[in-house]
């Protein structure tokens, strides 16, 4: 946990030194953000906090904090009358929690890609809706700081998942915003379980092939959302916003299951087709 | 009004998908519930509890009231740690343990209601001053032509070429006297890493499953373990391993396997037992427990839980002893000198 502080100074560094580059580099005027931005580029840094549950390491419920990262790139393709959108998402998550005696600590990572498709509609002037989905891969460990023969977990998935999503634009005190909310639900895919009482010793020996288990709600009701805004100021758009992961799995009488609610901050990047004053 | 009721359903799914996540801590802090906690991580987990009950004459549903009756709201948390400890010494088994800040709760009767069987200065007299450390084994070569070698942990890391080179050293000797009496245990691929330079064909050595649910018979189909040979220099001449009971964990599995090595003669006292991974899990009040999760047997499935029979009876004789001789190492060089 101690180490949170300077890590988050770092990242804050990094996020300011970025948006200071991109000030320099970006001399065009924009209006406004286009209702479906052409092309767009995010990059989102948050701290929020976690709860994880994973009953192989303890039975205890860890509560503690993370830092996480999330690039995100979005832009129209010429299909359905350029209708559909093209997503892909990176996200990455160091966690660090404690038991709630606070005398063992969870540390944990996870890497998360996932990428897809958009339908967009408008209805109104404005508002834009869209529906699809995302093909996407998960992996990550936690580390318990005192367990012996079973210290930590591995986990991985891959799975289909449906998305949906609205952006709404508008202005506030002639300050053009846009507000957008975005929700991933896995449906369908792979993950890995170890069982009960399987030891990753005996795994290294057996092999992994009969840990590899359907993942679907039934046994893995995981869930995204992000709800964001984004201020688009003269030469920048800074989105700020919130991120909700819930990620679970219920198999082989185990239980898992990290909870996260993040505030994330950062800069949107658009490009093409954008109107310049000159 | 449109945008307004979508924004009203996102807001209303963001809150209901964000608050039906229930919490499975089910247990307070209280001593109730810590004792609740440590019945139920026993019962769901520990991978002995049906042989236990059968061999020991207890019953674990029983032990939850039994135990329950001795706690008080008001008890301190030493008290509390007693009856917890007490509860799970039932079990006898050296790899139950409950680690605290006060104290690490045991049942180590396996090893201490037994002679011990080692004299460790004695033995140091055998080993002399000069004798060979090759990281965790120590060797020196008996006037008799003798080989002596002790490992005294499996906890201690053995290299590939420590094992070669103490072979080549050892390899005009008659026999060898392999001397691990008093290792509790440590790393099993020490223990797989050392019987390979002592077999010349893949051997069945034993089976190993796991728990796969929380009943007390939920186990996986075993699963055989063979040693395989060394592809670096293996020992060809009789070896006489020496045991007594404080050879525990991953050294009664070192035991197990070296019984089905054809030149090997295991002399001694029963081991210690406990084959049973351990794994860790926790109380609400913080503390970590240690229990045995995962079985494993010997070549003809036998549990090996409470030890191994050796090939030898052989004990530590005081009287001799007392002339500077450990009568344990004395009648393994006599067995392989051919007296």
């Amino acid at each position: 946990m101690r180490y949170f502080v300077p890590i988050l100074l770092c990242l804050l560094t990094v996020v300011c030194s970025l948006l200071s580059q991109q000030a320099h580099a970006e001399q065009t005027t924009y209006e406004a953000v286009p209702d479906r931005s052409p092309s767009a580029r995010t990059f989102l840094i948050g701290i929020g906090r976690t709860n994880q549950l994973d009953t192989y390491l303890s039975p205890m419920e860890y509560k503690g904090m993370q830092i996480s990262f999330l690039t995100q790139s979005e832009r129209m393709t010429h299909l359905a009358k350029r209708h559909i959108s093209f997503q892909s998402t990176f996200q990455g998550v160091f966690t660090s929690a404690d038991n709630p005696a606070e005398t063992a600590t969870y540390t944990g990572a996870r890497l998360a890609y996932d990428a897809g498709w958009h339908y967009h509609h408008s209805p109104l002037k404005g508002l834009d809706l869209k529906g699809g989905a995302l093909i996407g891969t998960d992996l990550g460990f936690l580390y318990n700081d005192r367990n012996g023969n079973n210290p930590a977990q591995a986990h991985f998935s891959l799975d289909l998942s449906l998305s949906a999503g609205a952006a709404y634009q508008f202005k506030l005190w002639k300050l053009p915003m846009r507000a957008s909310y975005q929700a991933d639900l896995p449906m369908l895919g792979m993950m890995f379980c170890p069982e009960f009482g399987e030891s990753y010793y005996e795994i290294s020996q057996k092999g992994v092939g009969h840990d590899i288990l359907c993942a679907h709600p039934g046994n893995a009701l995981s869930f995204r959302q992000m709800l964001m805004m984004d201020f688009c100021l003269p030469r920048i758009t800074l989105r700020v916003g919130y991120l909700c992961d819930i990620r679970q799995m219920n198999a082989h009488s185990l239980k898992y299951r990290d909870t996260s609610h993040s505030f994330m901050f950062g800069i949107v990047r658009h490009f093409s087709e954008l109107r310049i004053k000159r | 009004m449109r945008v307004k009721r979508l924004l009203s359903i996102i807001a209303v799914l963001l809150a209901l998908l964000t608050s039906c996540q229930k919490s499975d801590f089910e247990y307070d802090e209280t001593p109730q519930g810590n004792l609740d906690a440590l019945w139920e991580l026993i019962d769901q987990r520990y991978c002995f509890l049906t042989y236990k009950e059968k061999e020991l004459g207890i019953s674990w549903q029983e032990m939850h009231a039994k135990y329950s009756a001795k706690l008080n709201a008001k008890m301190s948390r030493v008290q509390l740690f007693e009856v917890l400890c007490q509860m799970v010494g039932e079990l006898k088994d050296g790899h139950v343990n409950i680690s605290t800040s006060l104290d690490l709760g045991r049942n180590w009767s396996w090893k201490e209601d037994y002679p011990e069987n080692l004299d460790t200065e004695l033995r140091n007299q055998y080993l002399g001053t000069d004798y060979h450390i090759g990281s965790g084994l120590k060797y020196t070569i008996l006037p008799d032509n003798i080989a002596y070698v002790v490992y005294e942990s499996f906890s201690d890391g053995i290299g590939d070429g420590n094992l070669s080179d103490m072979i080549a050293h050892l390899r005009l000797c008659n026999g060898m006297i392999l001397d691990i009496r008093g290792n509790g245990g440590g790393e099993l691929t020490n223990a797989e890493k050392l019987s390979q330079r002592f077999t010349n064909e893949k051997v069945l050595v034993g089976f190993t499953s796991h728990k796969t649910g929380k009943g007390h018979d939920d186990f996986s189909e075993p699963r055989a373990e063979y040693i395989e040979p060394s592809k670096s220099i293996r020992w060809q001449k009789p070896v006489v391993l020496l045991v007594n009971r404080s050879c525990y964990s991953a050294a009664n599995t070192f035991v197990r396997n070296m019984k089905e090595m054809p030149l090997v003669t295991v002399m001694g006292d029963q081991t210690g037992g406990g084959s049973g991974l351990p794994f860790t899990s926790e109380l609400p009040i913080g503390w970590s427990v240690r229990f045995s999760a995962s079985p494993s047997f010997d070549a003809r499935m036998h549990q090996i839980e409470f030890g191994i029979e050796p090939d030898v009876k052989a004990s530590l004789d005081e009287s001799l002893a007392a002339d500077g001789k450990d009568s344990m190492i004395e009648e393994a060089r006599k067995r392989l000198s051919g007296q």
